[in-house]
């Protein structure tokens, strides 16, 4: 391992900034805090957007590893203790003062704390507990604060942290144990879901001391539109997710010591407050994306988790038993997950809705909703002035905020397409799915290979820079039909559009 | 109409209520009169023949007997809107804000959810926008550390927003004392620790004011994170521009050179 000696904090935070990018869960979110007078800092539920980096992607949270002096050697890692890289640690002062220094010229809503394994799991958390410690007590620090919890460390250890950190994450890493297993040889599944169920169950008791009532409730619980037509009821009649055997909870059953540590003596009455979030890696191993979000809907149900972030795999150390990423990380794959894992959160969907074992990966070219929604046109088309918040959102094109808005405006009036658009609400897609007293905006023939190819002209909007994912070659498939809309055809069609779906790697 | 009475005011909270309470107690009727914010844009170029320009002096009483009736009468949340509309750069905000108002006083509270309606509508679109700026601004404006510890920032935004993004800095960083310029309108929000902030203008800011004095080493540092956090495999300015606007990078640690803070 090369250690340099008297390493400027330059040259620290360099490496180990560089050596935390891909960890993705860089969100403030969760928490609202109003600033205590006395210290610095405060919080706001929403998140806050500080810059966005050459990739794109947010920066909220002075996002770094406290130390890449890593013992563990896990194959898909740029710190992994078998590699030739240069490395470094913070101390718990340094972490501090670079946090209120950059919190206090607003470059940032706080710190997300993460760190290779140095010594050992336990010595690593006490270094982390050491520097939440500092900037919590010593430096009055309000802001926000995301940390890991650091597998197969110590339950009193992550108690404590957790009274300091707004919302901690352990990485699930892959779906399966199995991959695990081959790709971090050093850890192992128990591990990271035994800190997982305790912050959880810490929570809730937390929370039922407080008399909080947090989600707990999943919403989706209760049947969405008619469950007869998905064919779903035993799902939302057996509640949480017995449909899969990639988790078991009984893997799990913590029985910390938990009552041998006192909490802190500053006035944080909440554990966690943020909750905690998870992250895997995508397109590393060969789990299909109907595995991956099985594995999210479980996470989301049983142990309570706020996010579960997707991370598309980069190959950074060419590892030749790794797929090679020269075309680029999965990209729209890491997308579709996204957007699926959203329809899970928000929208009321279960998994089994979106994909089936014999259909395991999202559709390229159609976002997850609209995929659904054509094939079950036989819900279609709802009514705008009628149709409940829940049915409003299967409709694709119309969202969260969308479908709020509806439902605030038709209060004072019956609404027509005309306002619809009026009041911003896109309807590209959403033309094919609803009427407005009635009436749809065109005569549309409720066809599946028409809106198919009126949704595929429609074009889901990729994030920029996403779409160079699909191929030239893919499309050209595509070449011999028309899409050019003509709503007075009749559209019937003899080219049966296939869907294409990618293969995991 | 050859007969339209205008009644211009000045472009602020105070002035286009005044105008309102003006316009309203004249007596033309309300499709005989409009409203006109004084602004740079249009110093009277499309200034209408045959109507009667009537100049409103601001009047603060005025100005607070509309504000109250506009609370008591239709809704806090209403009067929310008409203020953050007020502060939008768009012209012709006082006039839509006269007829957003005789809808209010005669709907009640539930004009704002009347969004199929144009003038509510167009309200609603104009807070949606001075919101996005606000919350843009809460994470792009970034401060610099003068010689003497006091942080100071200069953001050049489209709408008014001082008012709305200074509080947050006041609960988040109360013992800080703090400038946020605005070098669109040359005022300035001011905070010292124990005191509320307040808002003064001040004619002609020299950017570099505002910038680093002392060569601030956190600057560079947050440069170094800020090139280091980026995943090479993932670049796409495409998709950074179009959530981080061209416009607000000017003002921002991460994307001034250090030669160009001379040549700004
Ligand atoms: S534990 Fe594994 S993933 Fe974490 S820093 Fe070490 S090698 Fe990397």
């Amino acid at each position: 391992m090369i250690i340099q000696e008297g390493m400027s904090i330059q040259r620290k935070l360099e490496i180990l900034s560089d050596a935390a990018k891909f960890d993705v869960a860089c969100t403030s979110s969760g928490v609202d805090r109003k600033g205590n007078q006395t210290g610095i800092g405060n919080s706001l539920a929403c998140g806050i957007c500080h810059t966005f980096s050459a990739d794109g992607r947010c920066i909220s949270l002075l996002k770094i590893l406290f130390t890449n002096e890593c013992i563990f050697d896990c194959k898909y890692c740029i710190n992994r203790s078998s590699n030739d890289v240069v490395r470094a640690s913070f101390t718990p002062k340094e972490l501090c003062e670079l946090t209120i220094e950059f919190y206090r010229r607003n470059y940032i809503e706080g710190l997300f704390l993460s760190s290779g394994i140095k010594v050992s799991p336990n010595h690593t958390m006490e270094l982390i507990f050491e520097t939440l410690r500092m900037l919590r007590e010593e430096y009055h620090f309000n802001g926000y604060i995301h940390c890991k919890a650091i597998p197969g460390s110590d339950p009193v250890l992550i108690e404590a942290i957790g009274w300091y950190a707004d919302r901690m994450s352990v990485n699930l890493e892959f779906p399966t144990a199995e991959s695990l297993k081959q790709l971090a040889p050093h850890k192992n599944r128990k591990n990271i879901l035994k800190p997982m169920r305790q912050i959880q169950l810490r929570r809730e008791s937390n929370n039922e001391y407080l008399g909080i009532h947090d989600n707990k409730q999943p919403h989706y619980n209760a049947p969405v539109l008619r469950d007869d037509v998905f064919g779903m009821d035993s799902i939302y009649n057996k509640g949480p997710s017995n449909d899969n055997s990639l988790l078991k909870i009984d893997d799990v059953n913590y029985k910390g010591g938990i009552s041998l540590y006192k909490r802190p003596s500053i006035k944080r009455d909440k554990f966690v407050p943020a909750g905690q979030s998870t992250q895997m890696i995508i397109g590393a191993t060969e789990e299909s994306d109907y595995q991956i979000m099985s594995v999210s809907q479980s996470l989301y149900d049983n142990f309570n988790l706020k996010r579960v972030f997707y991370s598309a795999f980069v190959n950074v150390n060419d590892d030749s038993n790794l797929p090679s990423t020269q075309d680029g990380p999965p990209l729209l794959r890491e997308h579709r997950l996204y957007q699926a894992d959203w329809l899970i959160r928000f929208y009321g969907f279960r998994i089994s809705e979106l994909l089936t074992e014999k259909n395991p990966n999202f559709n390229v070219f159609l976002d997850p909703k609209c995929d659904w929604a054509i094939r079950h046109l036989e819900m279609f088309p709802v009514e705008v002035n009628k149709a409940d918040y829940r049915t409003l959102l299967r409709v694709p094109g119309i969202g969260v905020n969308s479908a709020r808005r509806i439902i605030a405006a038709r209060k004072t009036a019956v609404l027509g397409f005309k306002d619809l658009k009026a009041m911003g609400i896109v309807l590209k897609r959403a033309v094919y799915f609803i009427t407005c007293n009635g009436r749809m905006m065109y005569p549309i023939k409720l066809n599946e290979d028409f809106i198919t190819r009126e949704l595929l002209t429609a074009n889901d909007r990729l994030p920029y820079g996403i779409d160079r994912d699909i191929t030239y070659k893919q499309l050209s498939l595509f070449d011999d039909i028309s899409f050019k809309s003509d709503y007075k055809q009749d559209a019937k069609t003899d080219i049966k559009l296939v869907p294409q779906r990618y293969s995991p790697i | 109409m050859d007969n339209t009475k205008i009644f211009v005011c000045e472009n602020s909270i105070d002035g286009i209520f005044t105008a309102i309470y003006q316009a309203w107690s004249s007596g033309y009727g309300h499709a005989n009169v409009k409203i006109e914010e004084q602004c740079d844009k249009n110093n009277y170029s499309n200034m209408e023949l045959f109507s009667e320009y009537i100049i409103v002096k601001t009047d603060f009483d005025k100005a607070l007997k509309v504000s109250k009736s506009v609370k008591n009468k239709i809704s806090q949340e209403a009067f929310d809107m008409v203020c953050r509309a007020a502060l939008s750069d768009y012209q012709g905000k006082g006039d839509l804000i006269y007829r957003f108002l005789i809808l209010g006083f005669h709907m009640g509270g539930k004009i704002v959810n009347h969004l199929s309606h144009e003038v509510v509508n167009r309200i609603f679109k104009l807070n949606r926008y001075v919101n996005y700026e606000v919350h843009h601004l809460l994470g792009f404006i970034r401060f610099s550390e003068q010689d003497n510890r006091i942080l100071t920032s200069i953001i050049h935004p489209k709408n008014n927003v001082l008012s709305l993004v200074t509080p947050h800095f006041a609960d988040r960083l109360p013992n800080e004392k703090f400038v946020i310029f605005d070098g669109n309108r040359n005022i300035c929000s001011l905070h010292v620790p124990g005191k509320s902030w307040i808002i003064a203008e001040i004619p002609g800011i020299e950017k570099n004011d505002c910038r680093d004095i002392v060569d601030d080493e956190y600057g560079n540092l947050w440069k170094a994170f800020f090139d280091n956090i980026a995943i090479k495999e993932r670049v796409n300015p495409k998709l950074q521009r179009n959530n981080l606007p061209l416009r607000f990078r000017k003002d921002m640690t991460e994307f001034i050179t250090g030669n160009a803070i001379s040549t700004l």
